[in-house]
């Protein structure tokens, strides 16, 4: 049956608007479904009703669903993501606290680094132990007050899947996150400062890393999850 | 109501929805935190739709596993032009709710006398079918266009909307013959189109 002829039309409406509703009987839905995959009319017709109620259902309660609902799809998707965000990540409190956290591994992550035999300065005088939402150490980045870049080693075993890269954050005491660029790829690798690191960081309770396409984010602003955060220890 | 708060409450349901299609567009670029966002913002609405569809937890958890793994996938098949993103994400959630409901219908042995088939039964706590159209309507200032409706169709069509029932389960749930109910919806939807055509909702 060609539903699309103009001849039909009264009968393609009536058929869509069961459809949308529910009520056609499950062997003609799954042909009208069918259907509307090969042939824009069909399918334009079913928008149209499924449009029309949508309306209809916005006054409905909504459920929130269980947490696990949304670990299931992002497992599922393999998608790096923990959890859906509430607010923007660097307003997030929990952050901070997390953050708070964080800052007391920072000796032992100082011990990680001369277990590692990090080429790292004298007396490091600026540490910055970027941890997971587990609390868990993964990047120990360093710098002398005066050197230009970041040194940073990884601890855990954490690369960017193929296609996307990690992007270093400043995260200030007020206002959006400053990129720091997209952190190379590697066991120890540095990340250019534009200016001495007891300047560039001078303002910078905290850096962290996001998850973004290769390259960097396309909007100077983090899009993807952040997968790490530490706090900045002045050792000076 | 006066035309500011017409406008007040036309605009916010379109800076909803501008700011869902902007989402879904970045999914479409497999952006994880507009992903998590969109989620955060519609799952309550979609999880809804499935539990009062299949009235069974856990098979409304899979139907929004299995549509959220979909939209992510599928995303860059939504045309802005074309249907609100809400509407899109939905539908993509009702149909496939309505599919598991009538596969597991045809899986359960249906007795053949009407008359020993269970009633159907739906949580105390919440309105009734007929409140929640209302509920919608109120929210668009389309209330005329439910009120239109004679209180059988509107009864048949707010039970077929929000709980998945069939022509069969209407007649029997409103104790009705199969022709009455089929010709209520049917007249109905009509009258509804008519109403809310007129409204300018379909554009």
């Amino acid at each position: 049956m060609n539903l699309s002829r103009p001849d039909r039309r009264e009968r393609l409406a009536s058929l869509a608007a069961e459809y949308a509703l529910g009520t056609s009987p499950p062997r003609v839905r799954r042909r009208l479904a069918g259907i509307a995959r090969r042939d824009p009319v069909v399918a334009a017709a079913l928008a149209e009703w499924e449009r029309r109620i949508a309306v209809l259902g916005e006054g409905a309660p909504g459920v929130t669903p269980p947490p696990r609902v949304w670990r299931s799809i992002t497992a599922r998707l393999g998608l790096v993501t923990a959890e859906a965000p509430r607010i923007a990540w660097w307003d997030r409190l929990g952050l901070w606290r997390g953050l708070a956290a964080a800052s007391f591994v920072v000796a032992m992550a100082l011990g990680v680094m001369q277990l590692a035999r990090l080429p790292a300065p004298a007396a490091p005088p600026l540490v910055v132990v970027l941890a997971g939402s587990d609390a868990r150490p993964a990047i120990i980045a360093t710098a002398a007050r005066g050197e230009r870049y970041l040194t940073m080693k990884t601890v855990v075993d954490t690369a960017p899947p193929r296609g996307k890269a990690f992007e270093l954050w400043a995260l200030p005491t007020a206002g959006a996150p400053r990129s720091l660029g997209v952190i190379p790829v590697g066991a120890v690798v540095e990340v250019p400062l534009q200016a001495p690191a007891g300047e560039s960081l001078a303002n910078i309770p905290a850096l962290a890393v996001s998850l973004e396409p290769a390259g960097g984010s396309p909007t100077g602003a983090p899009t993807g999850p952040v997968l790490y955060s530490g706090k900045v220890e002045r050792m000076y | 109501m006066n035309d500011a708060a017409r406008d007040a409450a036309a605009t916010a349901p379109a800076e909803r929805s501008a700011r869902l299609a902007a989402l879904l567009a970045r999914v479409a670029l497999a952006d994880q935190g507009a992903f998590a966002e969109l989620y955060r913002l519609t799952a309550p609405h979609l999880y809804g739709v499935a539990l009062r569809i299949l009235r069974n937890a856990s098979a409304a958890e899979d139907i929004l596993q299995e549509a959220w793994v979909s939209i992510w996938h599928h995303a860059g098949g939504y045309d802005a032009a074309k249907s609100q993103a809400l509407t899109w994400l939905t539908s993509i959630v009702r149909n496939r709710s309505l599919d598991r409901l009538r596969r597991r219908e045809i899986d359960v042995v249906e007795p053949t006398g009407d008359d020993d088939a269970p009633d159907i039964d739906f949580p105390a706590d919440e309105p009734s079918p007929v409140d929640l159209l209302l509920a919608g309507a109120d929210a668009r200032s389309l209330r005329d266009c439910v009120d239109v409706l004679e209180p059988g169709p509107k009864q048949a069509i707010a039970l077929a909307f929000f709980h998945g029932l069939s022509h069969g389960e209407l007649a029997r749930h409103l104790d009705e013959p199969l022709g009455t109910v089929k010709s209520w919806v049917r007249r109905g939807l009509e009258k509804l189109k008519r109403c809310l055509d007129g409204a300018g909702v379909t554009r």
